[in-house]
């Protein structure tokens, strides 16, 4: 259970310590990055709790994710479309329905060991 | 539920993710702090504010400029009024002899018993006056307007006195101005030199290249007299 949540800080730490110097011009792409690997993180933790997590689709997923997202981006900048807009808008409601779907499992789950507890 | 199976691909998903993170929110951070990243409200009223206090420095530095010229001025001004006093002053110095004066000159000399009379040092020194001398000493006595001459009579002698101080020979007339003028003024026909002459009296002339006049001794004192006209 720890785990994951000192990798997270652990990652915290070294992008700190590299302290990157991203080039303004492509903070935007960098940004719809994030966003595509934050929804990648919430997607694999939901395939947890619904017990269908596989390994490499997740870490596939999460690279995949973030390169194309901003090379979406990029693309649409270069053609005059903000497929920005698109990629924020597309990975930001599957961020929320993962978030929803995750607070749902461990709200059932916790009704369903209060029922049990109840019923003992 | 494998809880290795799940946990492993998670962690190096989330060291990535942390990474990701901290590298976006130092970019972000310095992009906030970026002028062209900022709202266009909060930029106008940087500006506004910029160039309100701009306009203050400005006014303030103008006045700052304002003061400094005119205390320029004033000082220049007393400058000028104090350098001008003093070339006046240094000027009635001169006439009045004041101050020690040089220059070229003439140096007259009367020797040993000459047959003169303490008018023929007035006329001499009137002469020198008229020839353009402009400082006059008798024996290194210092001729202003209180200058007296007279005589004195002991028993057996008779004194040329300046300011009632007997004058001893060899009397020396030293006479500060152009010597060739002084001495034309002098010697030309009929003049003092031709009619000194005739009472055997011969002055040695010298021209000098550098003749010191002494300052007067005791300056004229005015007590009584004061300025009957303001100028």
């Amino acid at each position: 259970m720890w785990l994951p949540l000192l990798g997270l800080l652990f990652g915290a730490i070294i992008g700190s310590a590299i302290s990157f110097e991203i080039p303004v011009v492509y903070v935007k792409y960098m940004s719809v990055a994030v966003l595509a690997s934050l929804d990648s993180v919430f997607g694999g933790i939901k395939a947890v709790l619904e017990d269908t997590f596989d390994g490499s689709v997740l870490l596939t997923g999460f690279f995949t994710n973030a390169l194309l997202a901003a090379l979406l981006a990029y693309l649409g900048d270069r053609l005059g479309v903000d497929l920005y807009m698109a990629a924020v808008f597309a990975f930001g409601v599957r961020l929320f329905q993962n978030l929803a779907a995750i607070r749902h499992y461990l709200l059932d789950r916790h009704i369903k060991n209060y029922k049990e507890r109840l019923e003992k | 539920m494998n809880k290795k199976n799940w946990q492993i691909p998670i962690t190096i998903v989330l060291v990535f993710l942390g990474v990701l993170l901290s590298a976006q929110f130092q970019t972000q951070a310095r992009v906030l702090s970026d002028l062209s990243m900022q709202k266009t409200e909060d930029l106008i009223a940087m500006v506004r504010n910029l160039s309100d206090k701009r306009m203050q420095l400005e006014r303030e530095l103008r006045e700052t400029q304002t003061k400094l010229r005119d205390l320029r001025n004033s000082t220049s001004d007393e400058q000028n009024i104090k350098n001008n006093l003093l070339a006046e002053l240094n000027r009635l110095k001169l006439i009045n002899g004041a101050v020690e004066v040089k220059g070229p000159g003439l140096r007259i000399t009367f020797y040993d018993n000459s047959p003169i009379l303490y008018v023929d040092i007035v006329s001499m020194i009137n002469e020198l006056w008229a020839a353009g001398a402009e400082a006059i000493a008798v024996n290194n006595v210092r001729i202003n307007v209180h200058s007296s001459f007279f005589y004195t009579e002991t028993e057996n002698d008779m004194f040329i006195t300046l300011n009632h101080q007997p004058l001893s020979y060899p009397i020396t007339i030293t006479a500060i101005g152009d010597p060739n003028t002084l001495e034309k003024g002098l010697t030309l026909p009929g003049g003092i030199i031709d009619n000194l002459a005739l009472f055997g009296a011969f002055p040695i002339l010298e021209r000098k290249e550098e003749i010191i006049v002494p300052a007067v001794e005791t300056p004229p004192v005015f007590i009584e007299a004061e300025i009957a006209k303001k100028p």
